[in-house]
């Protein structure tokens, strides 16, 4: 089955999800967050801070999302549950 | 004003507030994501909120207004249904070949609008009769477009199935029971097909409203 390729909503919306959910450990592990995310080291990285750039997240080192990563999440996810109830697919 | 007429316009009053309330929830994907395929849900619920709103002219029969406003609710409810179809038809396309072919067919759809209104404004004399034949036919495409986006609601059901995934295919089947009522009753003039037809319109708008109440308020609530 081919796989869509996904745009940078999806992606960011994607990357936040997982550093909302690691963050509920001790420490972000990035190589754990890579193989969630499912994107080269490298280009990981450049998410990361396109994100801390957008204010999504507190900085580069703690990955800890910002008031507005929570709220942007939030709204992500509402919409993206919207979607899937309506029967429209969000690569 | 008789009693039914009163009834039918607040009916279809609360229709178009309804729709309204329901295209400004259906906003939120293209807001979002920007994508142009996600605009025919907003597009869709505002022309069916518009078309409703002249329903209730109609009923209420004001001097002023033209004779031809039967047929802009006509074109309103025609196209509202187009722009679900295109919807749903592109949700799942994504190549390159789809957004062009997707941006063809929009663009089409707006052309195909302007071009009916023109003809409608421009036309002075269109007969009663001749309106209730394409209102026929009208009804029988609404069918056709209602019927496609159940089956692909219903398949995207099938390919994850949730419980809450169920509604939305039923809301559009009560639906498309409506316009097959309505459908039914401009064949036999059957009362029950004719209230039927009114109910299940209010059935299917209810769900919709209640599925975007859910993902928006409640899941905030448990948030």
């Amino acid at each position: 089955m081919k796989i869509p390729r996904r745009d940078k909503l999806k992606i960011y919306g994607d990357l936040l999800s997982v550093l909302n959910d690691e963050s509920k450990n001790e420490r972000i592990v990035l190589t754990r967050v890579q193989v969630r995310i499912n994107a080269p080291f490298d280009r990981l990285k450049k998410y990361i801070t396109d994100l801390s750039d957008l204010g999504l997240i507190e900085d580069e080192t703690s990955l800890k999302l910002t008031d507005k990563g929570r709220q942007f999440l939030r709204e992500y996810e509402m919409i993206l549950d919207f979607m899937n109830r309506m029967g429209l697919a969000y690569r | 004003m008789s009693q039914y007429v009163e009834f039918r316009i607040a009916y279809e009053v609360t229709s178009a507030i309804l729709c309204f309330i329901l295209a400004w929830f259906m906003a939120k994907p293209y807001r979002l994501t920007r994508e142009i395929r996600y605009l025919g849900l907003p597009l869709a619920f505002s022309f069916l909120s518009v078309s409703y709103f002249f329903s209730a002219v109609i009923y209420a029969q004001l001097s002023f207004l033209p004779n031809n406003i039967l047929w802009f609710q006509l074109i309103a409810r025609t196209f509202a249904f187009l722009f679900l179809a295109m919807t749903y038809h592109f949700s799942k396309k994504s190549s390159k070949t789809s957004q062009i072919l997707l941006n063809v067919t929009f663009s089409l759809i707006i052309v195909a609008i302007i071009a009916s209104v023109a003809a409608i404004i421009f036309t002075p004399q269109f007969d009663f009769e001749s309106y209730l034949s394409t209102s026929g036919y009208v009804r029988i495409f609404i069918v056709v477009c209602l019927t496609y986006i159940t089956i692909h609601v219903l398949r995207s059901h099938i390919e994850k199935p949730q419980p809450n995934t169920l509604l939305i295919p039923l809301g559009y089947i009560l639906l498309a029971i409506s316009q097959y009522s309505l459908i039914i009753w401009a064949v036999d003039l059957s009362m029950f097909a004719w209230w039927g037809a009114l109910v299940l319109r209010w059935g299917g708008l209810a769900i919709f409203l209640f599925v975007a109440y859910v993902s928006f308020y409640k899941s905030r609530k448990k948030g």
